[in-house]
């Protein structure tokens, strides 16, 4: 099963870089994170909480009128990292349909070999994003 | 009453004024490895738990040798002040500074409230990357009497000696393995070891500026569960570095003469053959 188109475009660029730029990478992904929109801020409570992290994270699905989703986070800016490996997946999941989603496979990132960059620990946090964003894809499913 | 060993500890002031002391070390130590490269404390050198001080193949430290090819190239001395300061409370520069010790580095310091703090008082950061002259750096044997391996932890039970848990309730009461859809990694058994008190890591330190919290709070927090300072006392977590810094907190904020640290931790002993485990 293929990768959605822009999600595998990020893992073949990450796939090529030295590990100087994949830190460089990261953190604009970082810093490129929308802020979580003002209609979500009053009610964190309806997000999705990611406990796998150690840092706090939630995430919503927005679902659109075509079908797709389009995910929000919010994750404070003392947490680079975490930011910056959700919004790759934001980046490269935002507008695919519920059924896409759930097919990305676990261990996807694994050609990106983050882990020189920002060690194989740090990845759970990685795999709890992405497993909780198929969550909300199951919820959309059903409403 | 002030804190057992004040001398393990400097303020971001005290930092501010050493910047460029050719006799002071700053090393940043985080969780999250990105926060340097984004911005740092000027002159000072990122060290990774991770990729900078686990070896490369075993589940282990640096050996003596690698930790001395590591310092020198950091430029430290074996008369160097080092200074560590992290993010999350310094929880990953504990980890650093006990390394440190571990190899007898003893000239090591902790910048009270860490990153948080200093970005609090609008302190500035750099993302220059210094470069020091290399040096010839000499580490002693490793110091085992502030590290707990396994073997340590089955006498610790027998002897009926303190431990202490310092992950999060969830974790220490096992409901953290049973999450839905995303088996927890690292252990297959959930709980904690038998006899062991919880004692959250974070509780030692202020939420609002990551500092440690003063010594009657923690004598407080300490005694009021039977960790006292005549116990033999061996600290543990998942991994072994928010115990670090309730290691930390105990042998020279408190002053007690024997802590160690299980790094093997819960990730080791929830997967041990044969292991007591209590819930």
């Amino acid at each position: 099963m293929s990768l959605p188109s822009k999600l595998q475009e990020i893992v073949d660029d990450f796939a090529g870089m030295s590990r100087d730029e994949k830190i460089e990478t990261l953190i604009g992904y970082a810093e490129s994170l929308p802020e979580l929109p003002e209609r979500y801020k009053e009610e964190r409570s309806q997000m999705e909480a990611v406990p796998e992290c150690m840092t706090p994270v939630f995430l919503i699905g927005e679902k659109q009128a075509d079908g797709g989703l389009v995910f929000h986070f919010d994750i404070p800016p003392q947490s680079p990292t975490v930011r910056g490996l959700a919004a790759i997946l934001a980046t490269g999941l935002n507008g695919c349909t519920p059924e896409e989603i759930i097919t990305v496979p676990a261990d996807f990132y694994t050609p990106m070999n983050l882990e020189e960059a920002i060690s194989g620990q740090r990845l759970n946090g990685f795999r709890g994003v992405l497993a909780h964003m198929k969550q909300a894809a199951v919820k959309a499913m059903s409403e | 009453m002030p804190y057992a060993h004040p001398e393990y500890l400097v303020d971001t002031e005290w930092v501010a004024q050493h910047l460029d002391d050719p006799n002071v070390r700053i090393i940043e130590s985080d969780e999250d490895p990105l926060l340097y490269p984004i911005g740092h404390i000027q002159n000072s050198v990122q060290v990774d738990w991770f990729s900078t001080l686990q070896h490369p193949l075993r589940r282990d430290f640096l050996t003596k040798e690698q930790f001395e090819e590591v310092a020198s190239k950091l430029g430290i001395t074996n008369d160097t002040t080092v200074v560590f300061y992290g993010d999350k409370s310094n929880w990953f520069a504990c980890y650093a500074l006990w390394l440190f010790q571990y190899y007898g580095h003893n000239n090591v310091k902790i910048m009270n409230g860490g990153r948080t703090k200093w970005e609090q008082e609008k302190r500035p950061l750099v993302k220059d990357v210094p470069s020091f002259a290399r040096t010839t750096y000499s580490a002693k044997e490793a110091d085992k009497s502030i590290r707990a391996f396994r073997d340590d932890v089955f006498k610790q039970l027998e002897t009926k000696k303190p431990l202490v848990d310092v992950r999060s309730l969830k974790e220490y009461t096992g409901e953290l393995l049973h999450m839905p859809n995303y088996p927890q990694e690292g252990a297959t058994r959930g709980g904690h070891i038998p006899g062991a008190v919880s004692i959250p890591w974070a509780q030692a330190t202020n939420e609002a500026d990551a500092t440690f919290k003063t010594p009657e709070e923690l004598r407080a927090l300490y005694e009021g569960k039977n960790i006292k300072a005549d116990g033999e006392i061996i600290a543990y977590c998942r991994i072994g570095e928010r115990s670090s810094l309730t290691w930390f907190v105990l042998k020279y904020l408190l002053g007690y003469p024997t802590v160690k640290n299980y790094d093997g931790s819960w990730t080791e002993w929830g997967n041990l053959v044969d292991a007591p485990i209590e819930k």
